[in-house]
């Protein structure tokens, strides 16, 4: 779980342009800077990318945070 | 114009076209964007500085980007959403231009695909190539 946070985190300082951004688990779109709905798609198509996974738009509405991000990446690697 | 619904979209579907560019749009493009830099605008000065003419603007040869994408693939309902392009060699008024892209990545969630597309000389130098963002709409 570790693991898969600290790669998420160049990932948004990436897409978000914030090179000093520290990510936790509690980390949303109401508190990340500039995490509105482009960005959003962007981080989510380079987060598929990375793990060579594919989200479902459900599964993606059901997300409220950072954290349920990466129970869902750790579901869809498990599943591999 | 074409009208690629989603469904009809895959990995390595291909679109290609050419075009050219005068000096007159060339001109046009520097009043538009402000950019009167005059390796651009000033023929004496683009060959002191090597070049046979004015370099054509990196910005209006890439503009061919924006018909790919909205007017061939996918056309219609296509949301240009990002692009990144780098510039490998200029080019110049009346140069013939072929420019090819290639869907490279669909994601389903946000029916976004990635499109990898290059500008091409006739002789097959390569002018700037481009990762691009498109987004879809209305469907």
């Amino acid at each position: 779980m570790d693991n898969i946070l600290e790669e998420l985190q160049p990932i948004f300082r990436d897409i978000l342009d914030q090179p000093d951004l520290v990510l936790t688990r509690e980390s949303n779109a109401s508190n990340v800077r500039d995490w509105d709905s482009l960005s959003h798609i962007n981080l989510v198509t380079s987060i598929e990318k990375h793990y060579k996974v594919r989200f479902a738009l459900k599964e993606l509405q059901e997300l409220k945070d950072v954290g349920d991000m990466i129970d869902l990446i750790e579901v869809k690697l498990a599943a591999k | 114009m074409n009208e690629y619904r989603w469904s009809d979209l895959r990995v390595g579907l291909k679109h290609e076209f050419e075009a050219a560019f005068t000096a007159e749009a060339a001109a046009a493009f520097a009043q538009l964007s402000g950019d009167v830099n005059p390796l651009h605008v000033d023929p004496e000065y683009a060959a002191g500085a090597g070049f046979q003419g004015p370099v054509l603007f990196g910005m209006l040869t890439s503009s061919l980007y924006s018909r790919l994408v909205g007017v061939y693939l996918p056309g219609k309902f296509a949301l240009l959403q990002g692009i990144d392009i780098d510039f490998s060699a200029p080019c110049f008024a009346g140069d013939p231009l072929r420019v090819q892209g290639e869907i490279v990545f669909l994601s389903e969630a946000f029916h976004r695909l990635e499109i990898k597309a290059t500008i091409r000389k006739e002789d097959g130098k390569l002018v700037s190539k481009a990762k691009i963002r498109v987004g879809f709409h209305g469907i």
